[in-house]
């Protein structure tokens, strides 16, 4: 690689030459180069956090607004969450400064690899360097390897990375570190300079490599941290203006670790606990808002009893434990529902719309969710439903006939694929809602009533006799 | 933009006090209403009376039998 690069030194510099000087618009490549690259991969859960620090410097002539990000198409599938922020000041008194982050076309990426574009605040200029701070997560990246484990073996899972940052710049000096739960680290994968210190693997520093350098590694450690998987979530709230936000959601948990093969033998279990099932779990821990109240957990058997609630006035948490341990396989489907005060989620704004303002998200810590779908059910008579939520979701509406209802309620869907736990942000709902139409309830009820005292009264005024006339 | 919370128009804490009140006042009525019927003969009825007992007695039933669906959990 470095050969080739050399000879073609010469031809590359006059072709540069040759471009400045037609001064192209800054539509084309914008010239950055990064100086230094640092990624921390952190792998100590199902979900693998990466942390990149990347000091960028202007090389071009023209101002550049944004930095590209790339991603190998297999990890851009598996991408849960990108976030950046840039860095100013020195070391103790660091500002951050949140920057939008958007999916882009890369069109000349070697092997379809996908983008991301990083706005950056202040356009920098050339020559100018600037450092900016990514986190990006990755779920279902760790594959178990054996696939298949017996109770009293450990989970031991492969990670595929590449030691070098893929980038569509030029990187002068990168290091990446993994950060493993444990010490037990099977085999990796060696792309010198590596280290391994206990739980740490350092590859780097590498100096001077060019765009969309990738070298494979492959990871192979042990992982015992629970690989809690919804596969499913259905949330619905359903919001009446009576005084209570109805809450149901509806779980497909899964283990979604190496499967277990052989027997389950409940006497191993529970007589050996840290040798047997250690890559299982029991419990989940569910974080509820304050003032939760008539909470259930119930499957289609009937009621699940072994769940404890504990209440303060900042927090409610719901801790649940399924019928059975879960082990690698096994799946668990249940139904989580609770009630909440309206006006601790309600508004009034100031045009005049009611929003709801409500968390999106599995309120399960520390699981993934492959499909979250979020059913807002606005009261009957509500219009103009519209939602607005930091992140890309798929929307449609639909209607739902639910108590005293002759029209339907307008329930407003929202669907995500890959859910982590940082989704966990709150989304507003507006909509606009004529107070008048609740009476609509009550004034059914009366009419009702009415109706069977009318009959009573014509019933004793019509006279059905036969008489001689 | 300083949101003001929206709340149910009538005091949550109310709910079971008013559907006990509306509903026996509703009852109260109803039960006139029956008497009326069954005291009076067909030439003493008077229709707007027994119209009026009965749209007052449906009033306070089913705003009283709404109230106990709230206060029993049923937010319809």
């Amino acid at each position: 690689m470095e050969a080739s690069l050399r000879a073609h030194r010469p031809a590359a510099l006059l072709i540069f030459a040759f471009l400045s000087l037609i001064a192209v618009s800054s539509s084309a490549a914008q010239e950055i180069q990064i100086l230094n690259a640092e990624r921390r991969i952190d792998l100590s859960s199902q979900v693998a956090i990466v942390f990149l620090t990347l000091k960028v410097e202007n090389t071009g002539k023209a101002a550049a607004s944004d930095v590209i990000l790339a991603f190998p198409p297999t990890e851009a599938d598996h991408l849960a969450e990108v976030k950046a922020q840039a860095a100013s000041g020195k070391k103790r008194k660091k500002t951050y400064a949140h920057l939008i982050v958007e999916p882009t076309d890369v069109p000349d990426a070697p092997n379809g690899a996908k983008g991301f574009r990083v706005a950056l605040l202040n356009p920098l200029s050339p020559g100018e360097t600037s450092t900016i701070e990514v986190l990006y997560m990755l779920t279902h990246s760790m594959e178990p390897f054996p696939a298949e484990i017996s109770q009293s073996d450990p989970q031991l899972v492969y990670y595929r990375d590449s030691a070098y940052i893929l980038s569509p710049y030029r990187i002068k000096q990168q290091t990446t570190f993994i950060k493993t739960p444990s010490t037990n680290v099977q085999s990796f994968s060696r792309v010198e300079p590596t280290n391994r210190a206990s739980m740490e693997l350092k590859y780097g520093p590498y100096e001077d490599l060019p765009a969309y350098s990738y070298a494979p590694v492959l990871v192979h450690f042990e992982n015992n941290n629970p690989f809690a998987v919804v596969e499913e979530l259905v949330r619905e709230v359903e919001i009446s203006h009576w005084g209570n936000l109805q809450i149901t959601e509806h779980y497909t948990l899964a283990h979604g670790g190496a499967k277990l093969k052989g027997v389950f033998s409940r006497v191993e279990y529970q007589s050996r606990p840290s040798a047997s099932g250690v890559s299982s779990f029991k419990n989940l821990l569910a974080r509820l808002p304050p003032r939760v109240h008539s909470v259930y957990y119930r499957d289609e058997i009937g009621n699940i009893s072994s769940s404890r609630l504990r209440t303060d006035s900042r927090k409610s948490e719901l801790e649940i434990e399924p019928r059975y341990p879960l082990f690698g396989g096994w799946k668990s489907t249940f139904i989580i529902g609770y009630g909440l005060p309206l006006e601790d989620f309600l508004f009034e704004s100031t045009d005049g719309k009611r929003y709801l303002n409500f968390t999106f998200g599995c309120p399960l810590s520390g699981t993934v969710v492959d499909k979250l779908t979020v059913k807002v059910v606005l009261p009957e008579g509500s219009k103009d439903p519209t939602a607005i939520i930091p992140f890309p979701v798929e929307e449609h509406m639909e209607t739902k006939y639910s108590y005293l209802d002759v029209v339907g309620r307008p329930v407003l869907v929202l669907e995500k694929k890959n859910v982590v736990p940082e989704h966990n942000i709150p989304f507003q709902v507006y909509y606009s809602f004529n107070p008048i139409f609740m009476l609509a309830e009550p004034l059914m009820l009366v009419s009702t009533v009415f109706f069977l005292f009318a009959s009573c009264v014509a019933y004793l005024h019509i006279d059905i006799s036969i008489r001689k006339g | 933009m300083a949101s003001k919370p929206v709340t149910a128009p009538v005091p949550i804490t109310w709910y079971p006090t008013l559907a006990v009140f509306m509903l026996s006042i509703g009852l109260l009525i109803t039960a006139s209403f029956f008497i009326y019927e069954a005291t009076s003969s067909r030439k003493t009825r008077s229709l707007p009376k027994e119209l009026t007992t009965g749209a007052l007695a449906s009033f306070f039933l089913g705003f009283g039998s709404l109230f106990l669906l709230l206060a029993s959990g049923v937010y319809v």
